[in-house]
């Protein structure tokens, strides 16, 4: 619990305003703590005379933490491709095993994965762990998250990174609840701690409005979503050596009480624009309909989806699920393009917690450039196709 | 048909900010809301509940103002709030969490559907659900968008996915977290309102529930928060200079992470 030392305290009120939870006042001259405090430790942090103190941290010993070695990568596949996020924390993870003098391996699930397993190598993997069956061909909680249990009970890995997509983020809190092991979801971070090897783990709170790092420094594995698109995958090289190891599933694994009728790969109409890493947005600018063409082309070749203006969407150019604002929906992204949009307060309103904003508008004093983090003045119908062009040019190259 | 809704009080994440001068956070006017995955939770276990019969029960884990919330669930439909509430789960991350809330399920008693948010906005870890389901040892399906069908016995659900969606059927027990796309949560009713003004909420603490004290709040958490910090500057406000290529070229440079 939260202990205040009321020799210490000044009764400033800088903890006050702190916590993000409104936990803890100044009565008569000294803080007192309430019953919503979450022990997040903001205010110990920003107490200059130290009379803050959390207690309860003291080390719990149970576990055997030096049995637990190596660092593992879920390789995340579906649809007969791996996901990207795999390569990226294949990258990641190669940098966390060397500091660690560990190997790195990575757990491959699914149904003809075909080559898959060649790629993790030369992506940066020693040893794969290839579970293929076709009754793995679609994504269940339950006989992913059983196989990858088992497996880490099994090999008993110091650190697990999965990444932080709709399948990670479903199956990967299963397994750790199951295993007793700290997980921190959504990752933008990694990092070893030089004193005991413990992952160090950053991650944004509140909606990105501040930045935690968290450690799991007395159980193990210590397990983490990260976020896709923030690792760098390693250049593929064809001449790495690496194990593969394939394991057979037991039956009991692959029983599921959740059935799978079918998977639906949807056109774009039906991408839920609040989920969505990117957004490319059009509002009044566009003139026409047509303009959207523009946008889906943008939003393709970056992997996102299309949003829109309230504007855009009463002229009928584009269906109210695309919209953004007050009477819309409120996105935050981690790239939002904003393409002929004035920026009205109730535009901004839902998209400004956005990780990055860029602008393209003819006018210069349109207001979407005061929330914006670049802006491009001029005509977005000649912005834009140089933007794709250039996108294009930079992936070749 | 028993259906169980897990709840969550949250300030409203969107004004939670960083005081620029003084790196804290600024709390003036920060409001105290239910998670808003939450009530698109609600409202799908009163749909049911209107299709299938049965009752509806809220519970919330939290401080004792965290009632709030579980009155406002009373006045959008749900029958019946327990609050489990206690010193001694502060600093819970979701393992411990997810334990204390299963504990309490278990004093609540037999249930066919468990339901929750996808995740709830303070933390944005969407790990709560999937734990809970573990431990009560059921079938869970995550960010719920669409249910197709439902029965006495079961359910056919749309799974939201990062390209598309999957179908999927399921038989109770089981537990769903849900996104926004599910439903519209309804607008509490005056009668509504009445209701949850009167309405009694059941109090568990920590030894009502039978927890384990080396299992909840901050021993029972195997994640520990190092440090808190604000983000690096929100808004870079970056003029590019040159032609529209160069432009062009500087902002490409720029959206390299995201490429």
């Amino acid at each position: 619990m939260l202990i205040i030392d009321k020799e210490l305290c000044v009764g400033c009120g800088i903890c006050e305003s702190s916590c993000p939870f409104g936990a803890i006042s100044v009565v008569e001259g000294c803080a007192v703590v309430g019953d919503g405090c979450t022990l997040c430790g903001t205010c110990v942090e920003v107490c200059e005379p130290g009379a803050l103190k959390i207690e309860g941290l003291e080390e719990n010993a149970s576990m055997d933490l030096a049995s637990w070695s190596g660092v593992w990568v879920y390789g995340e596949f579906r649809g007969g491709t791996l996901a990207p996020v795999a390569l990226e924390l294949l990258g990641i993870g190669r940098r966390l095993a060397d500091t660690r003098k560990v190997p790195l391996s990575v757990v491959l699930i699914g149904s003809e994965t075909r080559d898959a397993a060649e790629q993790l190598i030369g992506h940066g993997a020693d040893t794969v762990y290839r579970i293929d069956d076709p009754a793995l061909a679609h994504f269940t909680d339950e006989a992913y998250g059983a196989i990858m249990t088992a497996l880490i009970r099994q090999h008993k890995p110091e650190i697990v990174l999965a990444g932080a997509t709709a399948i990670g983020r479903s199956f990967i809190p299963g397994v750790a609840t199951t295993l007793g092991a700290g997980l921190t979801a959504d990752c933008t971070q990694l990092a070893i701690r030089e004193e005991d090897g413990t992952l160090l783990q950053t991650r944004p709170a509140f909606g990105g409005n501040i930045m935690a790092t968290i450690a799991c420094p007395n159980s193990r594995p210590q397990m983490s979503t990260v976020r896709p698109k923030v690792m760098a995958a390693l250049v593929f090289d064809g001449e790495r050596q690496g194990d593969i190891v394939d394991v057979k599933p037991r039956p009991e694994q692959l029983a599921t009480r959740v059935r799978v009728i079918e998977s639906v790969v949807s056109k774009e109409d039906n991408v839920n624009i609040q989920e969505a890493d990117i957004l490319v947005a059009g509002g009044r600018g566009l003139d026409n309909a047509k303009g959207f063409t523009l946008m889906r082309e943008l939003a393709d070749s970056l992997g996102g989806a299309v949003a829109a203006t309230r504007g855009a969407v009463d002229a009928g150019w584009i269906g109210y699920p695309h919209q953004v604002g007050q009477t819309g929906k409120t996105v935050a992204p981690k790239l939002y393009i904003a393409c002929g949009i004035s920026g009205a307060v109730q535009h901004v309103a839902g998209m400004q917690s956005a990780e990055t904003i860029v602008a393209i508008n003819r006018d210069k004093d349109a207001p979407i450039f005061d929330v914006a983090d670049f802006g491009l003045v001029g005509d977005l119908f000649e912005i834009v196709p140089k933007l794709l062009k250039a996108i294009e040019e930079r992936r070749k190259s | 048909m028993k259906i169980i809704v897990c709840i969550k009080q949250v300030p409203d994440a969107k004004d939670v900010r960083l005081d620029p001068k003084t790196n804290t956070l600024a709390r003036e006017g920060v409001q105290s809301i239910m998670n808003p995955y939450d009530l698109h939770a609600v409202e799908e276990a009163v749909r049911l509940r209107e299709l299938l019969g049965g009752e509806v029960t809220v519970l919330s884990m939290g401080p004792p103002q965290a009632e709030e919330v579980l009155r406002q669930a009373i006045s959008c439909g749900a029958d019946q709030a327990v609050l489990v509430s206690d010193r001694a789960f502060a600093g819970a991350d979701t393992w411990a969490t997810s334990y204390t809330l299963a504990k309490a399920v278990n004093v609540i008693g037999a249930f066919d559907l468990v339901l929750c948010g996808k995740q709830a906005i303070d933390g944005d870890t969407a790990q709560v659900g999937p734990g809970l389901a573990m431990r009560l040892q059921i079938p869970y399906v995550t960010c719920v968008q669409k249910v197709r069908e439902a029965t006495d016995s079961g359910l056919v659900l749309e799974r939201m996915m990062d390209d598309g969606y999957d179908v999927l059927a399921l038989d109770f027990p089981a537990l769903l977290t849900v996104v926004k796309d599910l439903n519209e949560p309804r607008v509490p009713s005056l009668k509504g309102k009445m209701r949850a003004k009167k309405a009694e909420i059941r109090r568990l603490t920590a030894a009502d529930i039978g927890a384990d004290p080396a299992c909840i709040g901050l021993p029972g958490s195997p994640t520990q928060v190092v440090k808190v910090f604000p983000p690096e500057a929100r808004r870079k406000r970056a003029v590019f200079t040159g032609n529209l290529d160069d432009q062009i070229g500087q902002l490409v440079d720029s959206l390299h992470p995201y490429l």
